[in-house]
């Protein structure tokens, strides 16, 4: 992950990533990686202040998986999504990211390592213009990598189009699935190993979600991108997922592959209204 | 109320005639151009560290002191022009404004509103101290080989420095907006201004952020100074003036834009050279006109004239 390292194509791509490529020398490497969890979180406590929210919290996303995180309003998702990007501080526990002891980096040094996050409400910068907003997405790549931002705001506008046609307008003006997509892009301008979205269908249309879901599904699959997915609509993230994990009161009650947990009487009757 | 103990500068007064000529008429929109624009300089680091920190800098006039003071020392010391100096103070005060930035307010850039308000007025009165302590409370005042010399059209006269300090008002202001909008490191300041976490998120360290912000307000600061210590007569009491006029300035204008900064300028110009001329004000109102165009903004413009909701 070295950020000027200037990239070459598809295959330099998913190196980086670590995905399983076709060249043979990935290929060891990637699955002796793959034993190993690209994310793990071990008895993780945080919270705001006094009140604490998280309890004993464990997971991990292995990489090229989605994983799905679930739960109620107020169950502690976004708070241990801050906790993990480095927004907030560990209490206790441990968190390692691709190698790194990350439990108590700072958040501007997590996202350097490869771990972006879309935060809840998308959190533009509504007063500069869509492109603005992408390229301080790339703000971790240091001043001579120009032409590899510049490779990565085209795969962006690949990705999602809809952001080309609107670079020049202010994010503050876009509607609110354009908002997301933005949010979405900006967070894969920093080139991160693992991307974390917090509510991504909130408020949105589901037209615009499929759209969402499916350039998600692009990067996931072919460039081997790491997802950890907090998704209120319950029925799209456990059919997409490879693993989800259910978050109640801030302590997790369940976890599963997306079909395991689809069909839980718990899951059914809690979240899917069955 | 604040406005009211504002002192105004000492401006050459056109006498008021019943008949304006249209020479007086140019006269007095050229003074109130020039200085509109030298507002225009003394408010922008403030407006800077407002918009961008959240914080009401209550240390800004002792910036503007240290650079009128360090403009001084150059010219009498070392016999610098305050202009071609200009440079070097504005650097002299970017390492003062970062380094207090960095060693204390960044300890309290999360504390409530008051804290910072009563850190950088503890600041303010430390600097003057020092000033006064190093320049005696004598008031100070530069004479270069071309002061009193300017433009002469007719019977309208624009001195050279005057001119020049405008000028540079306005290069500032339009410098400050392009830095801001068009590089990378000014984009992360607007980002940071915006959303302290999101900018976090995009890796941006935000202590250095707010160094770097707080060192070009100073810096800002610093220029002003220079440029009024050789127009104006200054002593190491003036600070507080020039804090309370920075801010008044910025509400007029509004807190979203560098240029903000220069229309409150413009405005708050206006009270000391155009409304005393108009029939029936006169001179000596001049704390009670600035008030009252502050009010009227407002009142019509809560935001202030060119104010956004935020600073770009
Ligand atoms: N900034 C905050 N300060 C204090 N408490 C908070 C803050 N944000 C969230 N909480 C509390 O933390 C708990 C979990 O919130 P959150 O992580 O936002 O839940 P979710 O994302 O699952 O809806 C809630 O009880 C909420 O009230
Ligand atoms: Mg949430």
């Amino acid at each position: 992950m070295n950020p000027t390292e200037p990239r070459s194509g598809p295959g330099a791509l998913s190196e980086q990533r670590g995905f399983v490529s076709t060249q043979p020398a990935t290929v060891s490497n990637s699955s002796q990686e793959r034993q190993q969890a690209l994310l793990q979180v071990d008895h993780l406590e945080s919270g705001y202040d006094e009140t604490r929210v998280l309890w004993d919290v464990s997971l991990e996303v292995r990489r090229g998986e989605l994983v799905a995180l679930i739960g109620a309003n107020g169950a502690g998702k976004s708070t241990l999504l801050a906790t993990l990007s480095g927004l907030l501080p560990a209490w206790t526990g441990y968190i390692r990211f691709a190698g790194h002891d990350i439990t108590h980096r700072r958040a501007e040094e997590i996202v350097r390592l490869g771990l972006s996050h879309v935060p809840q409400g998308r959190r533009l910068f509504s007063a500069l213009t869509v492109e603005e907003n992408l390229l301080l997405g790339a703000y971790t790549r240091r001043a001579g990598s120009q032409q590899a931002i510049k490779q990565e705001l085209e795969e962006v506008y690949a990705l999602l189009p809809k952001l080309r046609e609107r670079r020049r307008q202010l994010a503050g003006s876009l509607s609110g699935g354009e908002q997301q997509m933005c949010a979405i892009g900006r967070g894969l301008m920093s080139h991160p190993e693992l991307l974390l979205i917090d509510e991504l269908s909130l408020g949105l249309a589901p037209q615009v979600v499929d759209d969402l879901l499916n350039a998600l599904d692009v990067i996931h699959r072919e460039k081997g991108l790491s997802l950890l997915l907090v998704e209120q609509d319950v029925q799209i993230a456990l059919e997409r997922a490879d693993r989800a994990y259910v978050l109640e009161n801030g302590h997790i009650v369940l976890e599963g592959t997306g079909h395991e947990l689809l069909q839980n009487e718990r899951v059914r009757t809690a979240y899917l209204g069955a | 109320m604040l406005v009211l103990a504002v002192r105004s500068l000492p401006v050459r007064r056109l006498p008021f005639h019943r008949e304006v000529s249209a020479m007086l008429i140019a006269q007095v929109i050229v003074n109130w151009l020039l200085l509109g624009s030298l507002y225009a300089a003394v408010a922008l680091g403030f407006s800077l560290v407002w918009g961008i920190m959240n914080i009401v800098n209550l240390a800004h006039g002792a910036f503007i002191l240290v650079g009128a003071y360090t403009a001084y020392w150059a010219f009498t010391q070392l016999h610098i022009d305050p202009f071609l100096g200009l440079p070097l103070t504005m650097l002299l005060l970017f390492c003062l404004g970062w380094v207090v930035q960095y060693v204390a307010i960044n300890r309290v850039i999360r504390a409530p509103f008051l804290v910072t308000f009563l850190l950088t007025f503890g600041l303010d009165l430390l600097i003057a101290d020092v000033v006064q302590l190093l320049f005696t409370s004598d008031r100070r005042s530069i004479n270069t080989a071309y002061s009193g010399f300017g433009l002469t059209l007719g019977t309208l006269h624009i001195p050279f420095d005057r001119l020049l300090a405008a000028l540079i008002a306005v290069l500032l202001t339009a410098a400050l907006s392009l830095f801001l909008q068009r590089t990378r490191t000014g984009n992360a300041i607007l980002a940071t201004g915006m959303d302290r976490d999101a900018a976090r998120l995009m890796g941006i360290r935000i202590d250095r952020i707010y160094a770097l912000t707080f060192g070009l307000g100073a810096a800002l600061a610093g220029a002003a100074g220079a440029m009024l210590v050789e127009l104006y007569p200054f002593d190491p009491s003036q600070g507080g003036v020039f804090t309370l006029r920075a801010f008044v300035i910025v509400v007029l204008g509004g807190l979203g834009t560098p240029w903000g900064a220069l229309a409150g300028g413009l405005v708050f110009g206006l009270a000391e050279t155009v409304v005393p001329l108009l029939p029936g004000i006169g001179p000596g109102y001049d704390d009670a006109i600035a008030f009252a165009l502050m009010v009227l903004v407002l009142i019509f413009r809560p935001r202030g004239i060119l104010g956004k909701a935020f600073y770009a």
